[in-house]
């Protein structure tokens, strides 16, 4: 695995969809996006996570269109979205962060409005129900609940079959229910081929839907592979809790112990082999090891030590 | 990939900016506030203008009445209309959704100004109408000076509404930004009182300013008058059109350029 860079994806007998190469963005003297590279094929997820202020929404500004990169380049189907921008959004989906809609026209109306500037609606009560809006057609925008706008909003998003989808935190505000509804949506997109791009908070979201995963940090890419890969970039964690007569277990080789008093903590890169030798060792001593619990390394601790600046590959020259 | 080689068809460009246009005709018409500022204030400013002194005399009142009423409702309507509507639309993070889709960014912004320029052509057909039903109406020295600058007119305004955007934060803001244009311009371009009412250097300097080529073009047109108030004489309307004309194209550019460069989509954080 490259740490710098997402490695190219399992579908490489398609072309990219979204094909990103160094891409910089700089506003006046700071730089948010410092040198990104990825690529999403058809029938992919991509997640990208970072904390807020990671550079993810300045990132997908410029894939959308939306703003010029400083540097590097952005494709997609192979085309720029600025100069190709006519023969790029027929194709393309896009869920901005926030965004607003005219609080006076119905739901319905709203989305018979977007579906008239399109080049290939679906029809507009297809999209009611994708987003599970069909009862709430006639209801003024303004009244919808939070939830439902960002359904709404979707649903236009989606609403000209794209190929390439751009969400931007989809499901942020939303209930868990409506959240499943949307990671639903997402799962048919990519089985239509679609190629989708998302950035998230949840970690629960990246999990859930992303066939791969890249950790923004400053505005660059720190960590990146399939949810495996990086969950395997942490170390495991075993703990457990030794009554008070009970003398401490042997440490093995290469494990790092931390925890408080008789609350003992190991953080191993081998969890098979130390939990086993653990484990002998409070079988041959007729040792309970109370509370135990044996973890893989995960997606969320190396999230977590990429947000805490724990992750090695960013150096402290890099960190500024 | 095969797809894109479908991506000329679907609807018309103009079909597209219409779906917009009809929603933004139909929320004007949802918000009261919009629609007593956009069709009962310009008339009671039309109907006070008989009381400001403009026409009267010897002359058919109509063609000053309307010189005048084209010139206000370019600017009360047209302009600060559509400063409040840009506005309003970029905050409410409108804009930035409509400029991720198909339309291009002008084709947005040209659909959003429709139900202003429809009601703007609408209030001048009806002034129209009233002289002529008034019996104050004579016929026009030429037809088509007025129509060049009812139509430059609106697309200045246009064009000078998104360039004001750029200094305008809210749409309660517009009150305040909108005043250089609404004051001085309507107070120096000849459409309260002829520009030769002002000293001759001050005059000369107001024949320049965005709303007066409109008016003087109006008022050659109308009335049959010059920048200065006179009878065109024998002398062809279309030679004292021309630097108006060319005035107001060279506005117009300025202003195509200033909306270009300063028009923002997203508000500033």
């Amino acid at each position: 695995m490259q740490p710098a860079t997402a490695p190219p994806s399992t579908h490489t007998a398609a072309p990219p969809a979204i094909e990103v190469t160094d891409l910089r963005r700089s506003y006046g003297d700071f730089e948010a996006v410092r040198g990104m590279s990825f690529e999403v094929h058809p029938g992919e997820v991509l997640a990208l996570l970072g904390v807020n202020g990671a550079g993810k929404t300045s990132a997908l500004e410029v894939l959308e269109g939306l703003a010029p990169a400083s540097g590097g380049t952005v494709r997609l189907l192979g085309l720029d979205p600025v100069a190709d921008r006519a023969r790029v959004r027929p194709h393309l989906g896009v869920l901005l962060q926030s965004s607003g809609l005219p609080g006076d026209l119905t739901t319905v109306e709203t989305l018979r409005t977007w579906a008239g500037t399109l080049t290939a609606p679906r029809p507009v009560e297809e999209a009611l129900e994708q987003v599970g809006l069909t009862g709430r057609a006639d209801v003024r925008v303004r009244s919808l609940s939070g939830g439902e706008r960002r359904r709404l909003d979707l649903a236009l998003s989606l609403l000209g079959r794209p190929s390439v989808v751009v969400l931007d935190e989809p499901t942020t505000g939303l209930d868990p229910e409506s959240r499943r509804q949307v990671w639903g949506l997402v799962r048919g997109l990519v089985d239509d081929g679609a190629a989708v791009l998302l950035t998230t908070h949840h970690l629960e979201e990246a999990e859930e839907l992303a066939d791969r995963v890249a950790v923004m940090r400053a505005g660059q890419i720190v960590l990146a592979g399939t949810q495996a890969e990086i969950a395997e970039t942490q170390p495991a964690t075993i703990r457990f809790a030794l009554d008070d007569d009970v003398p401490q277990p042997p440490v093995p080789a290469g494990v790092r112990v931390g925890g408080t008093g008789r609350r003992i903590e190991w953080q191993t890169s081998t969890l098979q082999p130390v939990l086993a030798e653990l484990l002998a060792w409070a079988a041959a001593n007729g040792v309970v090891l109370g509370t135990l619990l044996a973890r893989a390394g995960s997606l969320e601790q190396a999230f977590l030590a990429v947000a805490d600046g724990a992750h090695p590959t960013v150096t402290p020259e890099e960190n500024r | 990939m095969n797809t894109l080689t479908a991506t000329t068809s679907g609807p018309s460009r103009l079909s597209r900016v219409w779906s917009l246009a009809g929603a933004e005709t139909r929320l004007l018409g949802r918000n009261r506030t919009a629609v007593v500022n956009s069709i009962v204030l310009p008339l009671l400013l039309v109907a006070a203008i008989p009381v400001l002194g403009v026409g009267g005399g010897d002359v058919a009142f109509g063609p000053s009445l309307l010189v005048s009423e084209v010139g206000i409702t370019l600017v009360f309507l047209t302009y600060y209309n559509l400063v409040t509507t840009y506005v309003a639309r970029r905050e409410d993070l409108v804009l930035q959704r409509m400029r991720t889709g198909e339309l291009t960014g002008t084709e947005v912004l040209a659909a959003t100004a429709v139900p202003t320029v429809v009601i703007t052509i609408g209030q001048l057909v009806v002034v129209a109408l009233g002289v002529t039903l008034l019996g104050e109406w004579s016929a026009p020295a030429d037809g088509v000076l007025p129509l060049i600058a009812v139509l430059g007119g609106v697309v200045l305004m246009v064009l000078l509404a998104a360039a004001s955007t750029s200094f305008t934060r809210t749409p309660e803001a517009a009150q305040i930004t909108t005043l250089p244009i609404v004051l001085v311009s309507t107070a120096l371009s000849g459409l309260l009182f002829p520009l030769s009412a002002l000293p001759d250097s001050l005059a000369s300097l107001a024949r320049w300013f965005p709303l007066s080529p409109i008016v003087e073009l109006l008022q050659l047109g109308l009335a049959g008058r010059t920048w200065q108030g006179q009878p065109v004489g024998d002398v062809s309307v279309w030679t004292w059109a021309v630097f108006p004309m060319v005035l107001l194209t060279g506005w117009i550019v300025v202003g195509a350029i200033a909306a270009r460069r300063g028009f923002r989509w997203a508000p500033r954080r």
